[in-house]
């Protein structure tokens, strides 16, 4: 059990868990798979626009969840994951800036789409939006070409 | 029962996003590489398998088993915000190889520098929601009276 989650699962395979949660939302709760929109409502809330949370803000601390059983699962508490690449190169204190510029764009930009990975990429392209297909085609051709200008330039 | 399955799902999710690596910015950087095709095929499984569980559900006129309504969503066109914004949201996944749900994953894994990101994004849906107000005084001027 141990070695079968350290290991990816096939890509068909995760790309079909992924499914059974963006299905099962819709067939249970009539919603529309959306993890920024959790980050909305957490700050909605705290700012007192909304008097309380709804299913995303609670979708979201489920994500949080998953994480956090999944570590303790294959017990990598603290993650396998890293930014080797990036401390490498410009250090702590400027990554720890860089993904701090990132998130915030992150949160603005999908903000605007309407949506991020999870609620334009696998949400509404799941569901045939136009919007979400040229969501999803701008920030994919965007991440891509920055990161290999990047590459190019470093 | 709705927070029950908004969590439940969401465990899942999280679960899935860390078990496949795509909470883990490296991997990330190397799909924005292209190095690996595995998240692109990951997702085009994921939208092929959910436009046809859709098409069922909507033939079959299904209803939410918690919320018993008919199981509806709404699809909408292009506009200029779709590709501005996603242009945005594009940079900063870049900048940060991550993304709100793998971030979430990165908190729940105790992965410290999810906490830069996260913070990040706060900021940004702030400035967002803050200018939408702003906007929505300079439309209806009656508002900015009321306003505290």
């Amino acid at each position: 059990m141990h070695d079968l989650l350290l290991d990816r699962p096939p890509w068909y395979v995760a790309g079909a868990l992924i499914a059974f949660v963006v299905v099962g939302l819709m067939a249970t709760i009539n919603e529309r798979i959306g993890v920024l929109g959790g980050f909305s409502q957490l700050v909605e809330r705290a700012e007192g626009r909304s008097s309380s949370l709804g299913w995303k803000a609670w979708f979201l601390f489920g994500v949080i969840g998953g994480g956090a059983l999944y570590a303790l699962a294959t017990g990598s508490w603290g993650g396998r994951a890293s930014y080797a690449w990036l401390t490498d190169a410009i250090g702590p204190v400027g990554t720890g800036l860089l993904l701090v510029a990132g998130g915030t764009l992150i949160g603005f930009g999908a903000k605007t789409a309407g949506g991020c990975t999870s609620g334009n990429g696998i949400g509404g392209c799941g569901v045939g939006s136009r919007a979400s297909y040229v969501a999803t085609a701008s920030f994919m051709a965007t991440a891509i070409a920055a990161t290999l200008l990047v590459r190019w330039l470093a | 029962m709705i927070r029950t399955a908004a969590v439940a799902f969401g465990v899942v999710f999280g679960f899935v996003l860390s078990w496949t690596g795509l909470a883990d910015p490296s991997f990330i950087h190397k799909m924005l590489s292209l190095q690996t095709a595995y998240p692109y095929l990951l997702m085009a499984t994921s939208i092929a398998l959910t436009l046809t569980a859709t098409r069922l559900l909507a033939r079959g006129h299904a209803r939410a088993l918690l919320t018993h309504e008919p199981v509806r969503w709404s699809t909408l066109k292009p506009e200029r915000r779709h590709v501005i914004g996603g242009s945005m949201f594009g940079l900063g996944w870049a900048m940060s190889s991550a993304c709100p749900g793998p971030v979430a994953a990165q908190l729940g894994q105790g992965f410290g520098w999810g906490i830069c990101t996260a913070l990040g994004i706060f900021v940004g849906v702030r400035i967002y929601l803050r200018r939408e107000v702003a906007r929505a005084r300079q439309q209806t001027p009656g508002l900015a009276a009321q306003a505290p």
